[in-house]
């Protein structure tokens, strides 16, 4: 398994997949790729990605050879793998940056969760709605932009009328981050989108 | 003093009258005017109304001729998406799709784009201040540029997955940068900014910005400085702690710090560079006056003995600041709080 988690803190996408071939072929069950490749690999990237050294670059590299995994152990039409819960993410209503979003995606769903993306410059309606719709753990909005607040604001109280109340909200991105959980509405407010992951395997039941 | 002699002293260490202030008001003059804002990236002429509005407003020590960070991308081919109520945004990239670099050409600045009307804006602002307040123009730096020439993204991947074509990409950049620039200065700015967040060492490594974003930067800013600037102003948002030691190399005289980054350890990664910033950008939305007075005091005191230093924002004040807050950081500066 050490080479694959070589390759995927590398971001060698080719190798990474190369990796996951042969053990497929030496017959190690996919699960087990996941959780002892993947997952161990996306641990040793938190804990030298802390806030303060947080590389985008490094993140989008080994998250692209992450995905390539996944869609060579997985692909379209076979049964995915076990997921800690589904996570519903967004950038809102008139904010059409998404990387942040796109990189939050990559890490949770190399972490196992099941990732429902509702892409960029989404209204808050249709993020809850997909929320009811997938039974979803948590929701995460990113956001890059300050004027977007008074939407963010609005997504915990939405959601609790619609008897949602359970599923968590969480905020990221650059401008959002500048604001505490509780000017935000919202329940935890990640730095980056390991501590959103980290946030996240704490709801998910204790769940490293 | 008057606010240009005042950024000058702080830029050359020798004491001004009053610590400078310099609020980071772009699109915030148009909402303080009770104009659009897409309608203001688009006009130079009321860009430079609403900025001397600002001025005199505030009472501030700069005005800025400047738009958004989607100029020079539009000006090459990006198509844009306007808003009412919004700074534009990039519908199509310049080279997305494959597109070839051989295929786009350097944009002229008087032609080009909304270009000629940032020229009209640099040229007004500094017919109505002269020699008296600061006229900032602004260039995105070659790496920004790259990441808004093709998508952050794809850039990202390209800068790894093709060094040879990303190091071609980055050329044009600067070169862009650099006539921009230059038109800028000439049309009257005092010097243009130059704005980099996608150099921060929160999007690329400290080696990749050492290895090939610092050469193309000292590149800009010698023609900058040949061209006549006042200063090299450098901004790059974010934790850009780790590479602040690099900017002698740049030839910055004057660097923003974001509030991401503690102001004494960029006095001491920097002690000969002039510092700007860093105050929390949504503070301005958020806070109270007291606690920004508060705040820029703290600054005003950590920098006493030192000097070189302009009291500002860590980056953009938002356009829907509070106007009061702006206010009480200008007077904390103006009244030594």
């Amino acid at each position: 398994m050490d080479p694959l988690v070589k390759a995927l803190l590398d971001g060698d996408q080719i190798q990474a997949i190369a990796e996951a071939r042969k053990l497929h072929d030496m017959g190690v069950e996919h699960e087990r790729i996941v959780t002892e490749g993947i997952e161990v690999a996306m641990e040793q990237l938190d804990t030298k990605c802390t806030v303060e050294r947080f590389n985008l670059l490094e993140i989008m590299l080994a998250g692209r050879a992450v995905m390539g995994v996944i869609k060579e152990l997985y692909p379209p039409g076979v049964p995915s793998l076990h997921t800690k819960g589904t996570v519903v993410i967004a950038s809102p209503e008139g904010d059409v940056h998404d990387l942040g979003k796109n990189v939050l995606k990559m890490v949770l769903t190399a972490k196992a969760y099941h990732v429902v993306d509702c892409g960029k410059d989404c209204p808050i309606e249709r993020l809850i709605g997909a929320a009811e719709r997938e039974g979803a753990l948590a929701v995460a909005v990113s956001g890059l932009m300050t004027s977007l607040i008074h939407q963010v604001r609005q997504i915990k109280d939405k959601m609790t009328k619609r008897g949602l109340g359970h599923i968590k909200v969480m905020a990221g991105g650059a401008a959002l981050k500048q604001a505490s959980a509780e000017s935000l509405n919202v329940d935890f407010v990640a730095q980056t989108a390991f501590d959103g992951a980290r946030y996240l395997d704490q709801i998910a039941g204790g769940v490293k | 003093m008057n606010s240009l002699e005042r950024i000058k002293a702080a830029v050359n260490f020798q004491p001004p009258d009053r610590v400078p202030v310099i609020a980071q008001v772009f699109g915030h003059a148009a909402t303080l005017a009770g104009v659009a804002l897409g309608e203001y990236v688009r006009n130079g002429k009321l860009l430079a109304r609403c900025q001397i509005q600002a001025l005199k407003h505030y009472d501030y020590d700069a005005v800025f001729a400047l738009m958004d960070t989607n100029v020079e991308t539009e000006a090459a081919g990006s198509v844009l998406t306007y808003r009412a109520d919004q700074y534009p945004s990039v519908r199509t990239y310049a080279l997305s799709d494959g597109a070839d670099l051989d295929g786009i050409s350097i944009p002229d600045p008087h032609q080009a784009g909304r270009m000629p009307e940032l020229l009209e804006a640099a040229r007004i602002l500094r017919q109505e201040v002269g020699d008296d307040v600061l006229v900032v123009g602004c260039v995105l730096g070659p790496m920004t540029l790259a990441t808004q020439l093709l998508g952050i993204e794809a850039a990202l991947y390209l800068a790894i997955d093709e060094p040879e074509r990303f190091s071609r990409l980055l050329d044009f950049a600067t070169e862009i940068a650099i006539q921009f620039g230059i038109s800028q200065i000439e049309a009257g700015a005092h010097l243009p900014i130059v704005f980099n967040p996608s150099a921060s060492p929160a999007i690329i490594p400290y080696q990749f910005f050492r290895e090939i974003e610092l050469p193309r930067l000292r590149k800009v800013f010698a023609a900058f400085k040949q061209a006549g600037a006042a200063a090299n102003w450098l901004h790059i948002a974010g934790p850009a702690g780790p590479i602040l030691p690099l900017y002698p190399q740049a030839g910055v005289d004057i660097a923003n710090i974001d509030y991401e980054v503690e102001p004494l350890d960029a006095q001491r990664a920097i002690p000969r560079i002039c510092l700007d910033g860093n105050i929390k950008p949504f503070a301005f939305v958020e806070a109270t006056p007291d606690v920004i007075a508060d705040e820029s005091s703290r600054l005003i005191h950590l920098f006493a003995d030192r000097g070189g230093f302009i009291m500002s924002s860590g980056c953009e004040i938002p356009p829907e600041s509070k106007p009061e807050n702006i206010a009480a950081m200008v007077a904390a500066a103006r009244h030594r709080r």
